[in-house]
């Protein structure tokens, strides 16, 4: 009787004897206890409830007073206490301020005037409304099937058509539910109607849309506001994805501002930023100055890294509400990102959105882009694509296993950690690898090695995924070495590894490493490959600490090995050691630069030490250590993945001795070769060019200097450099994939498409999956038969400007400007050898004249051609473009400088020669969204190049439009 | 102290109260209007259909109709908004259907049960509920039916016990999960406790579970929506509620059970504005309005990798007492969030104000 004890201990401790002896009747409370002081000091509410009880029934005597204190110290103490409840009459006009009291009662008058109204409104229709909606239900239940006469018939007919389904309450009584699970493991087939008995459906399939014909106005806002209540509960409760469909399914009634808006906040809780971002704007369309569709799309606009336009909204809540402390705050962390983020690029006038681009540009520009995310949720097993979907981080992977997994405190503590940093991270990190991902899939089109290596590159699954790679490689290639007992505790670990019981896996490596360790033999590649895949289990578990030692253990015995070496690096990051992760990322990308993930973090932690250590964050790194380069792999067929056994034959004395000697230009050549990676970045490829012959001076062998020299020149059309700097890179690594797709790319230029044709088929022989090379392999080969029939000068192509200005530039000899693969087939091949000459950077963008295939790319395009003014590539783009497409193509995207360089290339290319095309082109310019906001923006002279635009059309003729047509598009045009 | 209360906490205001010359079972908003229904029993035995209207502070009595046997339950759930048709069970099982302008005779009768219809529920009408208007019957002999209006003389579902086995009295019914155009259940509560939920689309019982006491009445939060919450009070003064989002395969659905008094909770009644309010009413007379919190997580994994549900907490937002006598019924406007009929058997019917619902 704890409570008992306790009461006894307060009574002798703190209340003084005043009463007498004796309890209560009840509970046998002494009755020393009903007193001011003892309710006062008790924290025991049961007690305390006890007393309560004892004072209300009265049976001591009455104390009101004492009462009252009483239930005062229950509420302090646990507000919801039972015992407070009390019966209460309902509330009168006493009970309201006389304010309130009226405002309730004028609002019941209010409603039931307007309720009256509606009636006599509603009874008029009355007559002709009944039996309306009748054609659109559903059918009666069952009335397909032959009405029986009586009901156990009928019963039995449902039973015989719907078989071993229960029907009444005895059968359901009987309903074994663990025989009809395992039948239903037995029989599939069956499962269907019983199987949303056990396990529901993942997600209900609910209409997005709600059917309004035949409904009143009325009808129609009650509908709307019933389906946002809802929308709003379910948002409450935690389903963002439930409340994004009954929003969707009120604005399918009625659209409204409000509904937007809230839709806008329920996407942005599922990081739904692109369509977020368009109820934003929606909402901002009707209603200009939503305070709240502001912040949320400042939200929006900061988590994809548009840090300017978040600005911008920010600022412009600030002017209507100045006090928003809210606003504030975002602002001063915007404006401080944006400050830390500005030492990696130039400044910019165009915002975050090009910058990511070009970060991804020159990622691509060292012939990779890839992400994380994608590749987790490729190679991950469910739960690691679930974690990845939370944090895009593995990190945030780690953690979560963690809080699953049974560690103890000093574990706990550091899932704790990791969690925070992962979130941290999942502030910043996650929308930008989402924007990255966006953007690498464009980036895909444009610089052929992404698409293949999104495909092929095991070694990114490796990161991500290094349960399976590390049983393969690990357990079958060197178990045989290993002794039989330790092979089999290897392979069992492997396998507990891959199900996920990373800390079984623990145990099984710890015997082997054990067993091996005692054995007293050398062996310490595999002891390595065993403290390394231990360090996995640690990393998946998230004890970084152990994960690092192990890691640390590994490399002790194997120098440079590619995974203790990555994992070390993410076990540093997660644990925000970030100059370590930093140094073991570039190692890890000495080693072997094709691994994505690895480029991906060290670009990741370059910004974070940005952040922490401002401009000089390299000066407060610890020394990288020289990679031999015996143990640098160039690996682009991601087919062999072992890299654990390569530098085993390395002496590390003398290793050791290297790298004393070449840090100083191990460093230089790290430091140009950067700054050559971020002039590739900025587009300035001669200057990287220059850079990266800087690098080769110090460092001959490095194939990547010479691969991104070798894709500086191919930006600048000197195809020669860059097959000469192909052919290097392929003596030195026969096989290197980037100098063959490269190569191939500037024999193309150089329309030596035969050689062209062999690179292409080689790399595909390397990597068939590699389908930019394919595309470009076809390409090629139609070029080659075209080549051959092109002394016959068929002047059957169409009279596109492109072609002509070529033929033009190449009469001028060395002039012309290279064209390209994607367009190639569309011009005419000139039969000159022509040398082609550098020509400004800028005309790399004329390249893409391919139809674009998605609205993004279409953006990334007309930014493009906005930021050249390039009318003549802009004609070309709408004149593959489908005009029907346009205003999908455009989204939401229109401007004023889109719409600008639209009417003059229309007027200057296109209306010449197709008035028809431009026609429809103006029209389905009109049907954009966001059209009529952008007309109304543009100047005096803007409007008089449109009205230009329409003479030219009036002047010339086409069957595709009358001359009313052009009129009424005219007045679209409010011309 | 009160005035304290009041700025923070929901008021129930007694509006208006009517007294009755019969005892009133079940009342009833007219959808899209001021006016209520109060169905009941007369002395002499027979059944009542009052129409009032709301007029100001006063119950202006419109229409009296007499029917040969007391009526026992109403319902408008399976109607149009257009049409506003009364489906009404009484004393001697039968199910009409009225339409209140001309409620001579009713536009849809069946005899559907042999002993009385103690509860009645409609869907797929007044745009709540996907799919066919049904109604659902609920009575003492022990049978379950769902109808459809446009089906004559027999019930689309029939649930009841198989012969020879005690029939148990079926108390309460209600929709729920009409949220698509094939999904739909039928839960229904029973004298000894059981509380059986029937699957119409696949014509199976998907669960079942005994609260120990008398069923006196089940409502799912919202009937249009993926079955969230159900809420069960007993004869004991207990009441439960399930969250229906995650069922277990043997566990079934997470509860929290609360008691609101020492007498029976007659009703319970969701907010038809917002799902996670609601009102009890008690057999002392008097009204509790509880609010449901979610947990942080509504689901979890069990030891064997089941989802199994996470109930949630309650917490009492105001309690009044109105009468000495039972509270019998309890309706809420669809039409204004915080208005509220009650009818009691001390033979009136009270009209309530409960403020601030739309500040929770």
């Amino acid at each position: 009787m704890c409570l008992h004890e306790r009461v006894e201990f307060m009574g002798d401790e703190s209340v003084p004897y005043f009463l007498g002896e004796g309890t209560t009747k009840t509970y046998q409370i002494p009755i020393s206890h009903l007193d001011y002081k003892f309710i006062e000091k008790c924290t025991d509410v049961k007690h305390l409830e006890k007393i309560l009880r004892v004072l209300r029934s009265g049976e001591e005597g009455c104390y009101p007073d004492l009462t009252l204190v009483c239930e005062k110290r229950i509420e302090r103490l646990d507000p919801r206490s039972r015992a407070l409840r009390k019966d209460k009459p309902p509330a009168t006009a006493s009970d309201f301020t006389a304010g309130e009291w009226q405002a309730i009662n004028s609002e019941l008058m209010n409603w039931l005037t307007e309720m009256n109204e509606d009636d006599r409104k509603s009874q008029l229709m009355r007559t002709d409304t009944p039996n309306e909606r009748q054609d659109n239900l559903p059918p009666v239940r069952c009335s397909s099937s032959c009405l029986p006469t009586n009901q156990n018939k009928k019963l039995q007919n449902k039973q015989r058509s719907k078989k071993n389904i229960p029907r009444d309450y005895s059968e359901w009584d009987k309903f074994d539910v663990e025989k009809e699970c395992s039948k239903i493991d037995e029989d599939c087939e069956e499962s269907n109607s019983k199987a949303r008995f056990f396990s529901r459906p993942s997600l209900p399939i609910i209409e997005k849309k709600i059917d309004t014909i035949g409904m009143t106005n009325r009808d129609k806002i009650i509908i709307a506001t019933r389906e946002k209540e809802k929308g709003n509960e379910a948002f409450a409760s935690g389903d963002y994805v439930e409340a994004v469909t009954y929003y969707t399914r009120s604005l399918s009634v009625i659209p409204t501002a409000a509904v937007y808006n809230n839709k806008a906040q329920a996407e942005i809780k599922l990081q739904d930023w692109d369509n977020a971002l368009e109820d934003c704007e929606k909402v901002l369309d009707m209603e200009p100055g939503n305070i709240k569709a502001l912040m949320r799309r400042a939200t929006v606009h900061s988590h994809l890294q548009n840090y300017q336009t978040a600005i911008e909204d920010l600022n412009k809540v600030l002017s209507v509400e100045p006090k928003n402390t809210n606003a504030k705050k975002r602002l001063l962390e915007l404006e401080e990102k944006l400050k830390s983020l500005k030492p990696v690029s130039e400044p910019q006038g165009k915002g975050k959105k090009i910058l990511i681009q070009e970060i991804e540009d020159a990622e691509s520009g060292e012939g990779r882009g890839e992400n994380t995310e994608e590749c987790e949720r490729r190679g991950g097993g469910s739960g690691a694509a679930a974690a990845a979907r939370a944090g895009g981080q593995r990190a945030m992977g780690n953690a979560h296993r963690k809080s699953h997994g049974k560690g103890g405190k000093a574990r706990d503590r550091d899932a704790h950690k990791n969690q925070d940093s992962a979130e941290s991270r999942l502030k910043k990190g996650e929308p930008e690898k989402k924007s990255e991902k966006h953007l690498s899939d464009h980036e895909g089109e444009v610089n052929g090695f992404l698409r293949s290596d999104e495909k092929s590159e095991s070694a990114e699954a490796e990161i991500s995924e290094p349960p399976r790679e590390e049983s393969q490689s690990a357990g079958s290639g060197s178990s045989t070495a290993l002794p039989p007992t330790a092979a089999k505790l290897k392979s069992e670990g492997n396998e507990l590894f891959k199900s996920g019981q990373f800390g079984e896996a623990v145990l099984k490596y710890s015997e082997a490493i054990e067993y091996v360790t005692s054995l007293g033999e050398q062996r310490p590649d595999d002891l390595s490959i065993l403290y390394s895949n231990r360090a996995a289990c640690y990393l998946k578990e998230g004890n970084c600490s152990d994960c690092i030692q192990d890691c640390n253990r590994a490399l002790e015995l194997q120098p440079f090995s590619l995974k203790p070496l990555l994992r070390r690096a993410m076990a540093n990051e997660s644990m925000e050691r970030y100059r370590q992760a930093y140094i073991d990322y570039k190692t890890v990308l000495q080693i072997d630069s094709s691994i994505q993930a690895a480029n991906d973090s060290a670009n990741r932690i370059t910004k974070t030490l940005i952040d922490q250590d401002g401009p000089s964050w390299r000066e407060k790194l610890p020394p990288i250590p020289v990679v031999p380069v015996a143990a640098q792999l160039h690996r682009w067929d991601g087919g062999s993945l072992t890299s654990e056994n390569k530098p085993s034959t390395i002496d590390i004395n003398r290793e050791e001795q290297l790298q004393m000697n070449c840090e100083e230009a191990v460093e230089k050549f790290k430091r140009l070769k950067n700054e050559g990676n971020d002039f590739v970045k900025m587009g300035e490829y001669e200057e990287a060019a220059n850079k990266y012959s800087e690098c080769m001076k110090l460092n001959t062998e490095e194939c990547t200097v010479y691969t991104n020299r070798a894709l500086c020149y191919l930006k600048l059309y000197k195809y020669e450099e860059a097959k000469r700097d192909c052919d290097h890179v392929l003596q030195i690594e026969d096989s290197n994939i980037k100098a063959f797709y490269r190569r191939a790319l500037a024999y193309k230029g150089l329309q030596n498409y035969q050689a062209s044709a062999d690179d292409f088929s080689k790399v595909l022989l390397i990597d068939p999956n590699v389908l930019e090379a394919q595309k470009e392999l076809e390409e090629v080969t139609q070029l080659l038969h075209f080549d051959g029939s092109a002394g016959a000068g068929s002047q059957q192509t169409h009279g596109k400007k492109i072609t002509i200005q070529e033929v033009t530039e190449a009469d001028e000899e060395e002039e012309r400007q290279f064209a390209t693969s994607e367009d190639a087939e569309t011009r005419r091949v000139p039969a000159e050898e022509a040398v082609p000459k550098p020509v400004p950077r800028r005309a790399s963008e004329k390249r893409r004249v391919s139809e674009p295939p998605n609205a993004y790319d279409f953006g990334q395009m007309i930014n493009a051609l906005n930021a050249n003014k390039d009318k003549a590539a802009c004609a070309d783009l709408l004149t593959v473009t489908d005009p029907k497409t346009l205003p999908v193509l455009l989204s939401n995207k229109l401007e004023g400088e889109t719409l600008l360089i639209f009417i003059q290339s229309l007027e200057h290319y296109i209306a010449g020669k197709d008035p028809g095309l431009a026609y429809q082109h103006l029209f389905y310019l009109s049907k954009a969204e966001r059209f009529k906001v952008v007309l109304a923006l543009l100047s005096k002279n803007e409007k008089g190049e449109v009205q230009q635009l329409f003479d030219l059309l009036s002047k010339s003729w086409s069957d595709q439009y009358s001359l009313e047509d052009l009129e009424s598009l005219k007045k679209v045009y409010e011309l | 102290m009160s005035a304290v209360l009041a700025a923070e906490r929901p008021q129930v205001v007694s509006h208006v109260q009517q007294a009755l010359s019969y005892t009133v079972f079940d009342c009833k908003w007219v959808p899209r209007s001021a006016r209520l229904l109060c169905l009941g029993s007369a002395a002499r035995g027979t059944g009542v259909l009052q129409l009032y209207e709301l007029n100001g502070a006063r119950l202006q009595l419109l229409r009296e109709i007499e029917k040969p046997k007391p009526i026992k339950c109403g319902t408008f759930g399976a109607t149009s908004l257009q049409q506003r048709y009364l489906a009404t069970g009484d004393f001697d099982g039968n199910l009409n259907i009225w339409n209140l302008e001309a409620p001579e005779i009713p536009v849809y009768s069946v005899k559907g049960h042999k002993e009385i219809i103690n509860s009645i529920d409609g869907v797929g009408g007044l745009g709540i509920g996907e799919g066919a208007p049904e109604i659902v019957t609920g009575s003492r002999d022990g049978t379950v039916k769902v109808w459809d209006p446009r089906q004559n003389d027999i019930p689309v579902a029939n649930m009841e016990s198989v012969q020879g086995e005690s029939k148990r009295d079926c108390w309460t019914v209600a929709f729920g999960n009409a949220y698509n155009l094939e999904e739909r259940v039928v839960c229904a509560g029973y004298d000894n406790g059981d509380i059986k939920l029937f699957d119409l689309k696949t014509m199976s019982l998907r669960w079942e579970t005994n609260i120990k006491n008398g069923v006196c009445s089940v409502e799912f939060d919202r009937k249009d929506i993926n079955m969230n919450k159900l809420v069960a009070t007993s004869l004991e003064g207990k009441f439960h509620v399930f969250d229906m989002r995650t069922q277990h395969p043997t566990k079934g659905f997470a509860y929290v059970s609360e008691k609101a008094q020492k007498s029976t909770i007659w009703q319970v009644r969701h907010l038809p504005q917002n799902r996670d309010i609601f009102m009890t009413s008690g057999g002392s007379g008097s009204l509790h309005l509880w609010k449901y919190e979610y947990p942080a997580q509504r689901s979890k994994k069990d030891s064997e990798g089941c989802e199994m549900g996470v109930a949630g907490s309650l917490s009492l937002l105001q309690n009044v007492t109105l009468s000495t006598q039972p509270i019998s019924s309890l309706d809420w406007s669809p039409d204004k969030t915080g208005l509220c009929v009650c009818g009691a058997y001390d033979q009136t019917v009270r009209v309530l104000i409960v403020t601030k619902l739309n500040k929770i």
